[in-house]
């Protein structure tokens, strides 16, 4: 069973503040309880594998130039340069 | 005008020169203006949408090479990019964002003469199955506008089944495409996994989602396939489909086919009005020459569970980027500490998304993962396993595509496991990868209801051919907006 401490800390390393504190805890302690069910499966002694992709089968690595104009589209930019927000 | 036309009809009388692109696109424009304030599928409408048409006519009248779309109106779900155009994921977190290339779907429709006339609603960054979930407010069933209409591709379904546009693309995360297809009478396909380019789709769990068509006719999903499908090497995980074409033989039949009906999917808790068109459905394949026969698919009881955590462990990944500094809208950073600064910023994810990554954080971590994330993978290894299996043995399997009917708006919104459980017969496709489709088959007490068959991966060619088997008994009415 989870607590809802848990589940509040997981939401501050996740970086999410919500105004509905309560409320957001009680639903997704619902939902985690819910997933519960897995222990029913009987999986434990499955295998699962990830898929590996070669080498060969990827995009050659090749510098594709962004369209110029792009950067029309942001509000804060000079010549070329684009201001990000300054953080402490 | 005749809006109702399918996407072959469509071709045929623009073709033909009994059609001009534009009057078509005219009057779908007017009718957007005319039902959307009651709908509510589209997020914007394009409004060059009708000089695009005129380019097309222009095109044809000049004897110049035209697209096989030949200026057809399409909606495109407003989580895949179309350049130079908001994508906002029906989110406010991405309110103003303008897309700086297309998605490969788009570019290939482009090429075809699509003419799209706007970005339809759905559940904020695909995650929900009714559109409730959009930070714009949700779309309405055209069948009874007090009910929902499917989701996440709620706005492509109703897109289509209201006749705003000919046909639409969603994306199929675990049944977005086919659920609201299933709630709107229309078709919807979900193809096997890699059939279709995901570059430009807004990434919500990318290892099982795909794009899919959303059609009037089993036909015109083919015609969209031979558009969309193939090898893309902006993504690696698209397949060789050997430009196979979807439409030839579509009409050869089922006969000696054998279908499996899988029994976890007509049990507890279906509604009495889906079974018995499941039972009708069946009826119609045997009617066809087909073998149909129950069968047993025990993962499916914890497909949803593994569905939902392997969900919220990609989303969690997947939306982390969207910390107001490489996305986002003017907040100013002034007083805020780094970490607080974000935590603010995120506020404007609606509740749903919000739920779902702190399941993402919660499930894979240190800790939890063993209990969670990993026996959803070994379920959905397990699970392929089983259907893989089954595939020796049938050519097709069947089952609802929803085991309810749709439900009222607000009826469900505050009980996400009872939300979850909605899903159940659809996200085993996303899971084995394996291709999937809805057909319109009845309608109960003025709802619609969806019949969905499954083939074997990269047997989408044959799955049509069932599907198509089975749209040619059904009659529905017209939609009564």
């Amino acid at each position: 069973m989870v607590t809802e401490e848990e589940i509040e800390q997981v939401s501050k390393l996740m970086k999410i503040d919500v105004h509905d504190h309560k409320e957001f805890v009680e639903k997704v302690h619902s939902m985690i309880n819910y997933f519960d069910i897995l222990d029913s499966a009987g999986v434990e002694d499955e295998e699962f594998t990830i898929k590996d992709l070669p080498l060969s089968c990827l995009r050659s690595d090749k510098h594709i130039p962004y369209e110029e104009k792009l950067i029309e589209l942001l509000k804060n930019y000079k010549g070329t340069f684009v201001r990000a927000p300054k953080m402490v | 005008m005749n809006l109702k036309l399918s996407a072959l009809e469509f071709v045929n009388e623009v073709k033909n020169g009994n059609l001009s692109a534009e009057d078509f696109v005219s009057a779908t424009i007017e009718r957007i203006k005319k039902i959307d304030g009651t709908l509510h599928a589209f997020l914007n409408v394009n409004k060059k949408a009708v000089e695009q048409a005129q380019l097309v006519d222009k095109k044809i009248k000049s004897g110049k090479k035209v697209g096989s779309c030949f200026g057809m109106p399409l909606s495109v779900k407003d989580n895949i990019c179309i350049k130079h155009s908001k994508t906002t994921c029906a989110s406010k977190m991405l309110e103003n964002f303008i897309a700086p290339y297309d998605a490969t779907v788009i570019s290939k429709l482009k090429e075809q003469d699509a003419v799209f006339v706007g970005k339809v609603n759905l559940d904020e960054f695909a995650m929900g199955l009714t559109t409730e979930f959009s930070a714009y407010g949700p779309s309405k069933n055209p069948w009874n506008p007090d009910y929902v209409p499917g989701g996440s591709s709620g706005g492509s379904a109703v897109s289509v089944s209201a006749f705003e546009c000919v046909a639409s693309l969603g994306s199929d995360t675990g049944g977005s495409v086919r659920n609201p297809a299933s709630f709107c009478s229309v078709v919807g396909f979900k193809p096997t996994y890699g059939l279709i380019s995901r570059y430009g789709l807004i990434s919500y769990a990318n290892s099982i989602e795909q794009i899919g068509p959303i059609t009037r006719t089993v036909k015109d999903t083919a015609f969209f396939l031979n558009i969309l499908s193939g090898l893309d090497p902006n993504d690696n995980t698209t397949i060789n489909s050997g430009n196979q074409d979807f439409l030839d033989g579509i009409e050869l039949g089922i006969e000696g086919k054998k279908i499996g009906i899988i029994q976890e999917m007509i049990g507890e808790g279906i509604d009495p009005a889906v079974l018995s068109a499941t039972n009708e459905a069946v009826s119609k394949l045997e009617g066809f020459g087909a073998k149909c026969e129950t069968i047993s698919i025990d993962m499916v009881k914890y497909s949803v569970a593994s569905y939902y955590t392997i969900t919220a462990t990609e989303a969690g990944s997947n939306l982390a980027r969207y910390d107001n500094l490489r996305y986002g809208y003017d907040f100013p950073v002034e007083g805020f500490e780094f970490n607080s600064y974000i935590s603010k910023a995120r506020t404007k994810f609606g509740p749903e998304v919000i739920r779902r990554m702190i399941l993402g954080g919660f499930v894979p971590s240190s800790g939890h993962a063993g209990k969670y994330f990993l026996k959803a993978l070994k379920v959905k290894s397990k699970l392929t396993k089983e259907v893989l299996e089954a595939f020796k043995k049938y050519d097709y399997l069947v089952a609802p595509t929803v085991p309810i009917l749709p439900f009222k708006i607000g009826e469900k919104i505050d009980d996400p496991v009872a939300l979850f459980l909605v899903d159940i017969n659809t996200v085993l496709a996303n899971l084995t990868g394996v291709p999937s489709i809805s057909v319109p088959f009845s309608i109960s007490n003025g709802l619609p209801i969806g019949i969905q068959l499954l083939a074997k991966p990269n047997d989408d060619k044959s799955l049509l051919k069932a599907a198509y088997s089975l749209e040619s008994t059904v009659k529905l009415p017209d939609v009564p907006i």
